[in-house]
């Protein structure tokens, strides 16, 4: 059953394919009614279709199929001119072909859907004007009665045979076609008509050949050498009226394609993935190495070898993801035929211009992006394009334009859908959200016009007056802008009255791999999918003004509502913010957002991977990506993040919190804690040996990211520091920087104790936030005393 | 001579006798310290056990998920037991390791006090939960016991299941 499956598989991709390209055949068709090779095409589509699903012994498709064949053979025979109203039987009948395809996909069977009416109707119109067409009907009778030779062909059990009786069934049916066939030629050649050599028919082939194998797995070598002769005898039929019309049909060039299974592009990407994290880290390590060894002769080799393994990597990345790319035309493909019924069913004279259908996107996105663009589509024709009465009345050309385009910009894609239609109205889009409650009077007297054409995407926001078949139940445009945010992208629209309306789509190419701005807030970092970031800006905290309990600032002409990642990802405010904060400035279909970081660490490419199903659903964070470094970072979502904004409480930059006061109660001297940081160890042992006299706790560190650590790990309540200059890893101006970012150890006295005499060094020190320079050597009372004025020391316990 | 020998192949008989029927109903387990008490959990569901490294953390989960950490490649949520258990924090140590427990597609890392050893257990020497922790819900499996002490068995497929 496996290899039926397969076999099926096979029969619905390729008819999925087929029927897509049909429905753009045909209302190209309507226009150009005696195109012969459209026809052709057309016929040969619904000809594929019944051969394929004779074999596969779906009854009712093949009925359909046979008799739309009959109409379309009729057609390019000049036999039948195809009228508007013989185009919508034709049309209902891909349809209900459509239909059939659907259902066998879901049930592998094709009953439960009745084309009775409809092949009723093909009848009607293939016998309409029968009179004087007499080769026709011998044509037809020549196809039924091949019909009726594939209908007992089938009809045996197979199944329940013995493997000898099939293959003598297999040698039976083959000799009975090739008798056949030979008759067809002869009669042929008799008739003075040169038989064409058979194009190739791979999708045939292989369907009789696969069936043949289900059937019978020994009757499999002999199987393909037979199997050619009746293909070719059905295309050589086929060829047959092509023969008398000379064919001028070029053999189109072949493009040379294999079809690959999506989970193996899947994975390929998930490992180009780690290449790219594999790479990062290696620019990285690279750039630690420069610095370490600045000048040596190996660097330079080193930088070769990383700089290309990028660059190939960067490559591979893009060839892979171009095997992911489809045309966006697929998309598109479909739209003539709608805008045919719509325009019909609404009485408007709509023309469709598309451009740009060459426009590649990741499958992903293909697949996502058809549903808004119809409800952009139909809304254009609905709400867009005036009646032709009313275009008449503005004077403006009869028939409506909508447009459809689709080119790359930098990044991204951008999918355009302009019409000529009658425009948005600002005022009128406000007083219908007043009038459905959707947004209250002040928020409306406050409303660009721009801010207005977004209110179409409001759930429930119709301006239909009564609800049609095609639009005004209001969700529509909700759903376009929910789908374009699913996939990090950016609605614009521009709009004038009378003149038209232009939506803009701006989505990123691929979703796997994508550029990303890296924030840090704090210690920690979080990535941003640069397609949603706009632009960064840098401000003084008394830019920012609060209105009505929220955060906002001017950007040029517009106020931006601002939110703080801190309060977002509920991150504690240790450090000290400084006077200044950068505001990502976030665009996300149609609304904006300004994000305040405490830095911006740079942008970089980034692999999105899962948090997996434990931690799946948190809000605000798309997925975590692995860093140059080995350590996680988490990707801002940023569609969830503007719907959180709305919901956090600002805080007051200015006062985030008080130092947390270290003035705690001392009742004996070890209460009083002092850590030494000097690499030298004698150092640390002359000043220990001074201080321990005194009774109190000492701490040691070796340098001063070690200090750095101690002091963060808060396993000890410091009141006070020595600290030597010279020390590896981070020297003593470094660590006393560092230290005053913390609120906290913001009033811990830091004494260094240095041989450094100069002036300079003095004044480094007292910029970086010493409050006492001891130079080396030093007597032991001095220091002590210093200490004890330092941490006000309780004579007491001396 | 002959006496002796026999008695020897008799020993080694019933030895490898023991041998099988251990290799029947013997149960391998992992201990470890969380807290005061020693836990255990089947050998075979764990995928590996790490010494401690930094890991990213996340916002709006339960205190007791610390977060992420990169696990060659995969990132992997980091749950500390103790403050799932109930226990104050403690800074980690030399001894803290991070044991990985797989179940299934499930996978997470999750912080213990400090490793005790490969333990088998005979299963006639596992007792149910005890009676005060109700049915499906508890995490735990049963009790092992051993000459001096008794094992609390805990069930992965609990540890690994989100409740929150």
């Amino acid at each position: 059953m496996d290899e039926f499956q397969e076999i099926l598989q096979d029969f619905l991709v390729e008819s999925f394919e087929l029927v897509e390209k049909l429905d753009e055949d045909l209302v190209e068709l309507e226009s150009h009614p005696d195109d012969l090779e459209l026809l052709n095409g057309i016929f040969r589509v619904a000809h594929t279709v019944k051969g394929a699903s004779s074999f596969l012994n779906f009854d009712t498709l093949t009925h359909l199929t046979h008799h739309m064949e009959d109409v379309l053979n009729k057609a390019r025979h000049g036999e039948l001119t195809i009228t508007p109203d013989v185009m919508d039987v034709i049309l209902e009948s891909i349809d209900l072909m459509k239909a059939l395809l659907e259902t066998i996909r879901d049930t592998s069977a094709d009953d439960g859907i009745d084309v009775a009416a409809c092949v009723a109707r093909l009848d009607k119109i293939s016998n309409g004007d029968l009179s004087g067409l007499a080769d026709a009907t011998t044509a037809e009778e020549a196809k039924k009665e091949e019909e009726s030779v594939t209908e007992p062909e089938e009809e045996p059990d197979y199944e329940n045979m013995d493997p000898d009786d099939v293959e003598a069934e297999i040698e039976r049916l083959l000799a009975q076609r090739q008798a056949e066939d030979k008759a067809k030629r002869e009669a042929k050649i008799a008739a003075g008509e040169e038989v064409p050599s058979p194009p190739p028919e791979p999708e045939e082939e292989k369907e009789a050949k696969k069936e043949e194998e289900k059937e019978k797995e020994t009757a499999v070598e002999k199987a393909p050498a037979p199997v050619a002769t009746p293909t070719s005898g059905k295309s050589s039929k086929k060829e047959e009226p092509k023969a008398a019309t000379p064919a001028k049909r070029a053999p189109a060039t072949v493009e040379q394609t294999i079809r690959v299974d999506v989970k193996r592009l899947d994975h390929l990407m998930n490992l180009i993935g780690e290449l790219v994290l594999a790479k990062n880290r290696l620019i990285k390590i690279n750039d630690d190495v420069e610095e370490r060894y600045e000048g040596e002769e190996f660097l330079e080799e080193l930088n070769q070898v990383v700089s290309i393994v990028s660059l190939v990597t960067t490559d591979l990345q893009i060839a892979v993801m171009k095997t992911r790319m489809l045309p966006i035309g697929k998309v598109f493909n479909k739209f003539p035929r709608m805008i045919r019924d719509l325009s019909r069913e609404l009485n408007k004279k709509i023309e469709l211009v598309i451009s740009g259908e060459d426009t590649e996107l990741d499958k992903s996105i293909v697949e996502e992006i058809g549903d808004p663009l119809v409800h952009i589509i139909r809304n254009s024709c609905d709400h867009g394009i005036e009646t032709p009465q009313e275009r008449i009345a503005k004077g403006k050309p009869e028939e409506g334009v909508i447009s459809l385009k689709a080119y790359n910009e930098g990044n991204q894609i951008v999918i355009q859908i302009d019409d000529n239609g009658k425009g948005l109205d600002p005022e009128m889009l406000k007083d219908k959200s007043l009038q459905q409650g959707i947004i209250t009077e002040k928020e409306a007297e406050n409303m660009s016009d721009k801010e207005a054409y977004t209110l179409i995407f409001k759930p429930g926001f119709s301006t239909a007056a009564a609800v049609t078949s095609v639009s005004g139940r209001g969700v529509g445009m909700d759903v376009v802008k929910t789908n374009i945010e699913k996939l990090n992208g950016i609605i614009d629209i521009d709009s004038e009255v009378n003149v038209g309306t232009s939506i803009k789509l701006k989505i990123p190419l691929t979703l796997a791999i994508i550029q990303a701005l890296l924030v840090g807030v704090q210690e920690e970092h979080y990535a941003i999918p640069l397609a949603s970031v706009l632009e960064t800006v840098r401000i003084s905290k008394d830019e920012i003004y609060t209105v009505e309990g929220r955060s906002v600032m001017r950007l040029r002409d517009d106020v931006l509502s601002l939110v703080h990642i801190g309060d977002i990802f509920e991150v504690e405010r240790i450090l000290d913010a400084s006077e200044h904060a950068y505001v990502v400035v976030l665009g996300l279909g149609t609304s904006k957002l300004g994000l305040i970081v405490d830095i911006l660490v740079g942008q970089e490419e980034i692999v999105i991977k899962s948090l997996g199903d434990y931690l799946k659903g948190i809000e605000g964070i798309a997925g975590a990506t692995i860093r140059g470094d080995g350590g996680v970072t988490l990707i801002v979502d940023v569609v969830a993040l503007m719907s959180m904004a709305k919901d956090v409480k600002t805080t007051d930059l200015a006062n985030a919190d008080d130092g947390t006061s270290l003035t705690n109660e001392k009742t004996k001297a070890s209460d009083y804690t002092v850590m030494i940081v000097d690499d030298s160890k004698t150092d640390r042992t002359i000043m220990r040996k001074s201080l321990e006299p005194m009774g109190i706790t000492l701490v040691e560190a070796a340098d001063g990211q070690e200090a750095l650590n101690i002091l963060k790990s808060g396993d000890y309540n410091f009141d006070a520091m020595l600290v030597d200059i010279e020390m590896p890893r981070m020297d003593g101006y470094t660590l006393a920087t560092e230290i005053k970012k913390y609120n906290r150890y913001k009033n811990l006295p830091l004494i260094a104790v240095t041989s450094r005499t100069s002036k300079s060094d003095r004044m480094r020190g007292v910029e970086s936030g010493m409050v006492e320079y001891i130079t080396k050597p030093y007597s032991s009372d001095y220091l002590a005393s210093v200490v004890q004025r330092n941490v006000n020391f309780k004579p007491e316990f001396l | 001579m002959s006496d002796k020998l026999k008695d020897i192949i008799n020993k080694q008989g019933q030895q490898q006798e023991s041998v099988v029927g251990q290799l029947d109903d013997v149960v391998q387990l992992v201990g470890f310290v969380i807290g005061n008490e020693e836990y255990a959990i089947p050998i075979l569901s764990i995928q590996e056990i790490i010494k401690p490294f930094t890991w990213t953390r996340v916002p709006q989960v339960p205190k007791y998920v610390l977060g992420v950490f990169n696990l060659r490649g995969a990132v992997i949520p980091l749950i500390d037991l103790r403050t799932k258990f109930g226990l104050p924090t403690k800074k980690q140590n030399e001894d803290t390791r991070f044991i990985v427990m797989r179940h299934g597609d499930d996978v997470a890392g999750f912080v213990i006090d400090r490793l005790t050893m490969a333990i088998r257990i005979k299963k006639e020497n596992i007792g149910p939960a005890p009676d005060t922790v109700n049915g499906e819900n508890t995490i735990i499996d049963g009790v092992g016991k051993q000459e001096d002490k008794i094992i609390t068995i805990l069930k992965v497929n609990k540890l690994l299941e989100r409740d929150f």
